[in-house]
């Protein structure tokens, strides 16, 4: 009896095809969860839309390693998640 | 002529003629002469090899009394004096295959090289690969020709003491080991050739051997986040500032764990990242980007999730080799079970 992991990370090519099977986009290898470009607010508000998607994640059964895009709607995902 | 090479061959209950599961706990005998697929052996050896003597073990007999059977075979090796041991071929039968194993096994302590033959995908190959020589079969004995001529082939030149070459030239199993070896030709002739081979449709064959990655059933979900508790790991080398805890920047044999009951988020005064495989300088500002706990702490206040677990686990994930992250994720993932966790974001740089 396992439990789920949501993997954030920014190569999540490489994540997928080694087999993890919650996979979310980060933003960059330097910055996983948010932006310091955007300036703090936006960085903020980038990085919990990361961090939302992940917990989402969790919460969707999955059958194999499987992409969760943050920027994607909920349609995308469906297309993933087989 | 030079005498044709001694050859001692190894077989199981079934094979040897004896019976099938129910005589699976007979001994350890020996015959002067091939029996059953020595026959066809001793075919392929020709006049260039001769079989001296078959040893015979049931496979229940060498799985559960392994070290008094590979006593048995190593005192008739040692009476029979073979140049070379064929054991097998095992084809995908598991147990035999492990018994193939331990005869060769045997014959090593004896100085006397050894072959066996078994399906790639037998649980022997995984097991023993490393110290023992495996030549791939078929997965049944409808194989036995191709796998007895394979075998013959490798015994004699085994048996005159001849070095093998690589494994994918020599068409062995991989044994994992890496020797220098002059290919003959520079790499980027090679890399061109392949180019050329792909461009055409031509079959190419890589130099870089790949093992497909473990595939890991994927977990229930989480079925109300709202009442569940969250825990965070991180490979992006996540350490107290100034790294008192001393964790290395790359190929770690270690992960640490650290408390965030007491914290809000990760400030740049309390934390920094300590990678060699990426430029740390902007986590450096702000370490929540690869440990969410900024995050999950507004969510937890929000009532969106549970509850933040205590603990968080970090490592620098690079050079890490495969079987080292296994064991450490394995112990993270026991450790958090034991937590009855519900569920884990991984934030991997």
């Amino acid at each position: 009896m396992g439990m789920p992991v949501g993997m954030i990370s920014a190569i999540y090519s490489f994540a997928l095809t080694t087999g993890a099977n919650r996979v979310v986009r980060g933003a960059r290898i330097e910055h996983v969860c948010g932006d310091p470009g955007l300036g703090p607010e936006k960085d903020y508000a980038y990085g919990m839309r990361i961090v939302r998607a992940a917990l989402h994640a969790l919460t969707v059964p999955v059958t194999g390693p499987t992409l969760f895009d943050p920027h994607a709607g909920e349609a995308e995902e469906d297309a993933h998640a087989s | 002529m030079s005498e044709p090479v001694r050859v001692v061959h190894y077989l199981n209950q079934f094979f040897a003629g004896i019976g099938g599961e129910e005589r699976a706990d007979v001994g350890v005998s020996a015959r002067p002469e091939p029996v059953g697929p020595g026959r066809a052996l001793q075919a392929a050896l020709g006049d260039a090899g001769r079989i001296v003597g078959t040893v015979v073990c049931g496979d229940n007999h060498a799985a559960d009394q392994e070290a008094a059977a590979v006593d048995a075979i190593g005192r008739e090796l040692a009476a029979l004096r073979p140049a070379v041991l064929v054991a097998g071929p095992a084809f995908a039968s598991g147990r035999y295959g492990l018994a193939c194993a331990a005869a060769c096994r045997a014959a090593s302590a004896l100085g006397i090289p050894a072959v066996a033959g078994m399906h790639p995908d037998n649980p022997a190959v995984e097991a023993h690969r490393q110290h023992v020589l495996i030549v791939p079969t078929a997965e049944s004995a409808t194989g036995m020709p191709a796998a007895v001529a394979s075998l013959a082939r490798f015994a004699l030149r085994l048996g005159r003491g001849e070095a093998l070459g690589p494994a994918e030239v020599e068409g062995y199993v991989s044994q994992g080991r890496r020797r220098v070896w002059d290919r003959g030709r520079p790499g980027y002739q090679r890399a061109l050739d392949m180019l050329l081979d792909k461009l055409h449709g031509r079959p190419v064959v890589s130099e870089v051997p790949f093992r497909a990655p473990d595939r890991v059933p994927p977990a229930a979900p989480v079925p109300d986040l709202s009442r569940a508790t969250i825990a965070m790991v991180t490979t992006g080398g996540l350490v107290k500032k100034g790294n008192p805890d001393r964790q290395v920047a790359a190929n770690a044999t270690r992960y640490h764990r650290h408390s965030v009951r007491d914290l809000e988020a990760l400030t740049p005064a309390g934390w920094e990242a300590y990678h060699a495989g990426y430029f740390n300088h902007i986590v450096n500002k702000n370490p929540n980007y690869i440990l969410p706990l900024s995050f999950l702490r507004d969510l937890e206040g929000k009532g969106a999730i549970g509850a933040v677990h205590e603990w968080m686990y970090a490592m620098p994930g690079v050079s890490t080799p495969v079987a080292m992250a296994r064991e450490l994720g394995r112990s993270i993932g026991a450790d958090l079970r034991e937590a009855r966790v519900d569920g884990v974001l991984l934030v991997a740089t």
